[in-house]
């Protein structure tokens, strides 16, 4: 999946981190315009986006119907592992590029099993005909945000990816989960190792505060390029 | 692949739901042990024992020996580094939230201190309400060979930085707790206690979401 | 001025001999590194906050008839005093740091320096004890001191040896650490903008910030060479921002760090 864009988002609502992933592409028929032009949000849109989201993400925990809530205890909400998303594959990977930690995370990933996701009732995925953004939300209250170019087909509760031929869904325990959406949540949660790997540990970071380091940029990016 | 996948995945979420104390408690055993194995980049305890001595040591000279402001400052030392501190475990480990205070000591004390100190405390004395008890550190890598003079003995909480940390991350998730040395072999008790007592749950701050 | 790379040839006896203390090494019992590195990073806001409180308490709560009295009490308090439950007061701000007039500042340098003279005296008892058969202390001169330090105390505490080590053979020497461990997170808020081409926009002001977090391993040499007989007043040691190589720029912290040693009696060098 092509990943557009990465947000972070604090727990008050407030955008600590924007990265925008879109190379500019001019237009090969008209070289004035180029093809970043539809997503250039400047930095008041973005809060704004941020904080709206924050606010929807709220409302959609809300408005969860009442039955559901109390019938709730029987959804699994683990996350599978997905091998390997946004590293280096060691199968593809010559033996001695291979990296042996990421950060302090030692291995040649950065976890390998699968995970319980926090986000149990507020937004996880919003989609138009244009993207599909994914939000993974921490115990801390973080959010993680993922937008991605990769159209989700509408009706159908399972993500189509073209490089994810096979099993698109997997059935655990009578839920469908979303392969798409899956991936993103193993994404994110990378980005999250990251976040606590390079901004934590700078004791010149303020909580809640914009991040500027550009080693988390490096590290972010590094994800973001190894995505198929 | 798909198939073992989806097995190791209801293991997983079994494990972390099931009713049996002794099945969770299996599970953050393995899981902390596993984490601390294979995924931690590790240093010598001597020079960290050693690094924390000279510390306390040069807040003794500073603070002339004013013991109550040494623990004041090795507390929140510890609180500064647990709020940071938090997130790492928490991507590490991904952990659902505990639904109780028993899950939560389990975590402390089988995942978080094992992956941090490399030790597994005990775990005793919980009040009828289940919303305090006592972590008890059978070995305390902070104060190997560490022996403190006389006035220092009564009044010093050598290791009061874990409880800055404890203090912390706890916070950070939403449970806000008071966190103290009760005994100290280093005081000459016969064992080494910290008590965690829960204040309240602050639930205007648990993410939306997550219920 | 003469060259000397810090690595050295070694015979199949010694490197054998080298595998065998790493070996021993990886045998002592471990602590996450990463909890090692961030108690190492709290030393300096907690001695600028050590500075604030002294600077805000008057001298006189510390006398001895204060100390005496609470001691009396201290039946009856003992128990009492626990933690705050409260953490309104517990937060650092390292920024803090900024504020601070060049008395203070100056104080926190020396906290710090001092916690790192008192960390290297005990790193050299730490690596005398660990039966690493490659140091032999009695035969050692200053440049092997050196060399020591380059290599065993960096490796021990940083996790990786001194990129290198210039010296004039009369008692000068120059260790370069291109990215010193502790600082390579480091991401200094900017007020002014950043500069997309140029990436090493880093202000003096920005770097003054960094400033006591070189004094540490600075009290570190000075204690080490304290430990094998050369006293604190005969050592200048003293830390300065140097530029990094083309092919290292884009990794971590954008300055590298020069160590700049120097001994002061004459007689005391080989």
């Amino acid at each position: 999946m092509g990943i557009e864009a990465i947000l972070i988002i604090n727990k008050s609502g407030g955008l600590i981190y924007h990265r925008s992933f879109t190379s500019p592409q001019v237009d090969p028929s008209n070289p004035t315009i180029t093809s970043t032009t539809k997503h250039t949000l400047n930095s008041n849109d973005l809060l704004i986006l941020a904080s709206t989201l924050h606010s929807v993400f709220a409302i959609s925990s809300q408005i969860t119907p009442k039955a559901l809530q109390l019938s709730q205890s029987n959804i699994n909400y683990t996350i599978p592992y997905h091998p390997y998303v946004g590293v280096a594959n060691p199968q593809t990977t010559p033996k001695n590029n291979m990296p042996t930690k990421y950060g302090s995370f030692k291995g040649d990933d950065y976890f390998k099993e699968p995970f319980h996701n926090w986000n149990k009732s507020g937004l996880k995925q919003l989609s138009t005909d244009q993207f599909t953004m994914y939000i993974y939300q921490t115990m801390t209250g973080l959010k993680f945000v993922a937008i991605s170019s990769s159209v989700l087909p509408s009706g159908t509760g399972s993500g189509e990816n073209n490089n994810n031929a096979g099993a698109n869904t997997v059935n655990i325990n009578g839920s469908q989960y979303n392969m798409g959406s899956q991936i993103a949540d193993n994404l994110l949660r990378k980005v999250y190792c990251v976040y606590s790997d390079y901004v934590m540990k700078d004791p010149f970071y303020s909580l809640e505060m914009p991040i500027k380091s550009d080693l988390f940029d490096d590290r972010v990016k590094s994800l973001i390029d190894h995505l198929l | 692949m798909s198939k073992s996948r989806s097995s190791s995945l209801s293991a997983h979420a079994a494990a972390l739901s099931s009713k049996s104390t002794a099945n969770q408690s299996k599970f953050f055993k393995t899981l902390g042990e596993d984490i601390w194995k294979n995924k931690i980049e590790k240093i010598n305890a001597e020079l960290f024992v050693m690094t924390y001595g000279v510390i306390v040591q040069q807040l003794c000279q500073d603070l002339n020996n004013d013991y109550i402001k040494i623990n004041e400052n090795l507390f929140s030392m510890g609180y500064n580094i647990g709020v940071r501190l938090i997130e790492d475990f928490l991507a590490r480990t991904a952990l659902p939230r505990c639904p109780n205070m028993t899950m939560t000591s389990e975590v402390i004390s089988k995942v978080a201190f094992k992956i941090f100190l490399n030790i597994t405390p005990q775990i005793e004395n919980w009040n009828t309400n289940r919303d305090s008890f006592s972590i008890i550190l059978t070995e305390n890598p902070l104060t190997e060979f560490v022996e403190l003079p006389q006035d220092a003995m009564k009044q010093l909480w050598y290791s009061n930085i874990i409880c800055g940390v404890l203090k912390g991350a706890l916070e950070m998730v939403q449970l806000d707790c008071d966190v103290n040395f009760m005994t100290d072999v280093l005081r000459g008790d016969l064992t080494t206690e910290i008590k965690i007592k829960l204040n309240k749950i602050l639930k205007d701050e648990i993410p939306l979401g997550e219920d | 001025m003469p060259h000397q790379r810090n690595s050295s040839i070694q015979n199949p006896e010694a490197l054998e001999r080298q595998r065998q203390y790493e070996l021993f090494q990886e045998s002592l019992p471990k602590v996450n590194a990463l909890v090692y590195q961030m108690l190492l990073n709290e030393i300096i806001p907690l001695s600028s906050h050590v500075e604030n409180q002294l600077q805000t308490i008057p001298m006189e709560e510390f006398s001895e008839d204060q100390t005496e009295s609470q001691l009396k009490d201290l039946s009856l308090e003992e128990k009492q005093v626990s933690n705050p439950s409260s953490s309104d007061q517990l937060i650092y701000k390292l920024s803090q740091l900024a504020d601070e007039d060049e008395n203070e500042f100056n104080n926190t340098l020396k906290r710090v320096r001092d916690i790192g003279i008192k960390l290297g005296t005990r790193l050299t008892n730490l690596l005398v004890f660990t039966n690493n058969v490659n140091l032999n202390f009695k035969e050692m001169d200053l440049l092997l001191i050196m060399k020591f330090i380059c290599r065993d105390v960096w490796k021990q505490i940083f996790g990786k040896q001194i990129d290198n080590l210039k010296t004039n053979h009369r008692g000068t020497f120059y260790l370069i650490d291109y990215d010193y461990a502790l600082i390579q997170d480091f991401c200094i808020e900017t007020n002014t903008i950043p500069s997309q081409l140029n990436e090493e926009v880093i202000t003096s002001k920005e770097l003054k910030l960094v400033e006591p977090f070189l004094e540490l391993p600075v009290g570190i040499i000075k204690g080490v060479l304290l430990s094998l007989g050369y006293p604190l007043e005969e050592v200048i040691c003293l830390a300065t921002f140097i530029d990094k190589p083309r092919e290292k720029i884009r990794n971590g912290f954008p300055k590298g760090i020069s160590f700049h040693v120097q001994i002061t009696k004459p007689n005391q060098q080989q």
